[in-house]
């Protein structure tokens, strides 16, 4: 039985903690959040324990799952793993690449395990892909785009729209797709990008980034905080022996329509659609198997990193105008 | 009074569809069909029968039969020749896009065209869809507050033919496919196109011409967009491809899918599944205002300036490629 305690009760940090309570080799002992009453009014909701501080957590549990704002977990996976705690953080992994570095070195050296919850992996939707993909249903893909996005991101103290917090819809949002495409497609040669993140506008950002795989294949990713119509998400990958498409707006077993809608708002958009496994269960359940077994999850630390890279070189190439290319080269 | 037209070549295949309009056109009493010429007299002579006209053995002496004005629709590499061919016997000309493979013929084109007094209509029929226009009213009006950024696509399949012989076309899918979309950026823009980013290969077809190209356009007024103009859909697809066009402004944003007019028909006979468009035919708004601007001698609706600019950013494309960075327009002379 592994003891859990959540880092952050914002929207992932809620989400996670479903997650938990149904699982039958964890139990959640509770939350902090740098916001008191905050914590307590969740952990109120779930009957657990909220922490005055995080060490007072660190001394009650085996794992956390960090699900603050990007800039603060470094702070946090450092005291985890210094604690010999195992860790589950929520992507992206750090906010600058050395961050992430440091994160890996101090789970490397206290021996926990640390997983980025990129959890675009436990999709079914882009696991499949993924699967096919490797399965050659294809071909040898040639040309791959995803878009993702909707309504601009709303949380705790408008964090999305700092830039120095977030890395806007490219670092924050489009590093899903990031790890997926180089799960999938394999390592990224160079990119190029535009984006609005530097112009400043109120509540709207939007990027649009090219990338070049070292197999050849070229790649498209939409990072979009500008689509006040909901969220929405596709993919596209076409081979020289076929194609696999999928828009979220057409795989949707439910439509429902009332006479009056509610206002929305509220937390940032999540993908949503039901299924019997959902895939936050679903990546916290490998998660917590692997630590468990005593295996790396499949998940890494370094993978995360690799991610963070793509997407800081995305910004980089929007900031400069300039082609990024990855791993060193000039 | 019908405007006489002349068809020269019916290399690329949308010739049919302009010759269909001039039929439509003749039923209207606006146009007439006088006769083809074509560098393969078999493919001239079945056409001719086709669509009830006259088949004429040379260029020269379609050109010499009284008409005033010709469609030209050879390989992209013959649209030069041809249009000065026209333009000295004083013929307007409506030339297939790309305008041209280089910026040398594109210019040469238009200055023929000058120097005889001949109107140049560059073929970008997208202007005339009916869901362009009305996406153009709304940006106009100002619906979607400030154009910021802007997502095209025009994919497509990979035609064959000497489309992917270089020397004939000019490229391959970049060339092929960048000048609709980027016509329609800048028409809606009212801006050009000031640097070229591209990635191009040829994954799906493994052979020496480009199947794959990933542009990002950047504009005078700032506003940035990528088209993606590759031949990837696959054989078995239900259509052609597509033009696709998403609008991000500081108001909100507008998705164009152009061709998704259509009903889905399942065809057990021939085991296929095929989207069989019913949405307006925008060839017929291309020919049609050719024809109204030869008649009247108002100037056309898209010049070849326009058809050279839009080519021009495809010849950056693969200059951007090779040089793997971005690369500033104008290009040089
Ligand atoms: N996987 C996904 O689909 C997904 C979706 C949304 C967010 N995220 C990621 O999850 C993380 C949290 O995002 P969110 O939308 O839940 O944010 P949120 O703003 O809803 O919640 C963050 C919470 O963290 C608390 N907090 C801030 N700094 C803290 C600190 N130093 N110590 C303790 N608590 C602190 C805040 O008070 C708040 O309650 C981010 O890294 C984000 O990128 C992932």
């Amino acid at each position: 039985m592994l003891r859990v305690g959540i880092v952050g009760v914002g929207t992932m940090g809620r989400t996670h903690a479903s997650a938990y309570i149904k699982l039958p080799n964890t139990q959640l002992i509770g939350f902090y959040d740098a916001v008191t009453e905050a914590a307590q009014r969740v952990a109120s909701q779930f009957g657990v324990q909220a922490f005055p501080t995080y060490e007072a957590m660190l001394e009650q549990v085996d794992m956390v799952d960090i699900c603050t704002p990007t800039p603060t977990h470094l702070d946090l996976v450092l005291k985890a793993a210094g604690a010999g705690k195992h860790i589950l953080c929520e992507k992206p992994l750090g906010r600058t690449l050395q961050q992430c570095e440091q994160m890996i070195e101090a789970a490397s050296n206290a021996g926990v395990t640390l997983m980025p919850a990129q959890v675009l992996r436990f999709f079914p939707e882009f696991k499949q892909a993924h699967d096919l993909v490797l399965a050659g249903a294809v071909g040898k893909p040639a040309a791959i785009r995803t878009r993702r996005g909707g309504p601009y991101p709303r949380a705790a103290n408008d964090w999305y729209a700092d830039f120095e917090q977030s890395g806007g819809p490219i670092l924050d949002m489009v590093i899903h797709d990031f790890d997926w495409l180089r799960w999938t497609f394999g390592e990224v040669e160079r990119v190029f990008a535009k984006a609005l993140t530097f112009k400043k506008l109120d509540h709207i950002d939007y990027a649009l980034i090219t990338l070049r795989l070292k197999s050849g294949a070229i790649a498209h990713v939409e990072a979009n905080w500008a689509d006040p119509s909901g969220f929405k998400v596709d993919f596209e990958i076409a081979g020289d022996a076929g194609m696999i498409a999928f828009d979220s707006r057409f795989a949707m077993p439910l439509t429902v329509a009332k006479q009056e809608s509610g206002g929305g708002g509220g937390g940032v958009a999540v993908p949503e659609s039901p299924l019997a496994e959902d895939p936050y269960m679903l990546e916290i359940k490998h998660f917590v198997d692997s630590v468990e077994a005593g295996q790396q999850p499949s998940i890494t630390a370094v993978d995360g990193m690799k991610a963070v890279e793509i997407a800081l070189a995305a910004i980089e190439s929007a900031r400069t105008g300039k082609v990024i290319r990855l791993g060193g080269g000039a | 009074m019908a405007v006489r037209i002349g068809m020269m070549s019916f290399a690329h295949m949308h010739a049919y569809s302009y010759a269909h309009c001039v039929k439509q056109l003749e039923a209207e009493g606006r146009a007439q069909l006088v006769g083809v010429a074509d560098d393969d007299p078999q493919r001239g002579q079945q056409v001719a029968q086709q669509y009830g006209t006259r088949f004429y053995e040379s260029y020269e002496a379609l050109l010499d039969a009284g008409i005033d004005a010709v469609i030209v629709c050879p390989e992209n590499v013959k649209h030069r020749p041809l249009t000065e061919m026209a333009a000295k016997a004083g013929k307007h000309v409506l030339c297939e896009k790309p305008l041209a493979t280089s910026k040398a013929d594109g210019r040469a084109m238009i200055e023929v065209c000058k120097a005889n007094g001949v109107q140049l209509m560059t073929a970008f029929p997208c202007r005339f869809s009916p869901s362009y226009i009305r996406l153009k009213q709304m940006v106009e009006a100002g619906e979607l507050g400030e154009v910021l950024a802007i997502r095209g696509t025009n994919r497509g399949r990979n035609p064959g033919g000497w489309f992917i012989v270089p020397e004939l076309s000019g490229g391959g899918a970049v060339i092929d496919h960048t000048v609709h979309v980027t016509d329609l950026c800048r028409d809606l823009l009212h801006s050009e196109v000031v640097e070229v980013y591209a990635e191009i290969g040829n994954g799906f077809c493994h052979s020496d011409f480009d199947d794959t190209g990933m542009l990002t356009l950047t504009f005078a007024n700032d506003v940035f967009a990528t088209l993606d103009s590759s031949w990837s859909r696959p054989k078995v697809f239900p259509t052609w491809g597509d033009v696709t066009l998403q609008v991000v402004g500081t108001k909100g944003l507008v998705y164009m899918d152009m061709f998704a007019q259509n009903s889905t028909l399942y065809d057990d006979r021939n085991m296929r599944i095929t989207l069989e468009h019913w949405g307006s035919s925008i060839d017929y708004g291309l020919v049609s205002a050719f024809v109204e601007s030869v008649a009247s001698g108002k100037p056309v609706p898209i010049t070849g300036e326009d058809g050279l600019a839009a080519a021009e950013v495809a010849f950056a494309a693969y200059e951007s490629a090779k040089r793997g960075e971005p690369v500033q327009l104008p290009l040089p002379e």
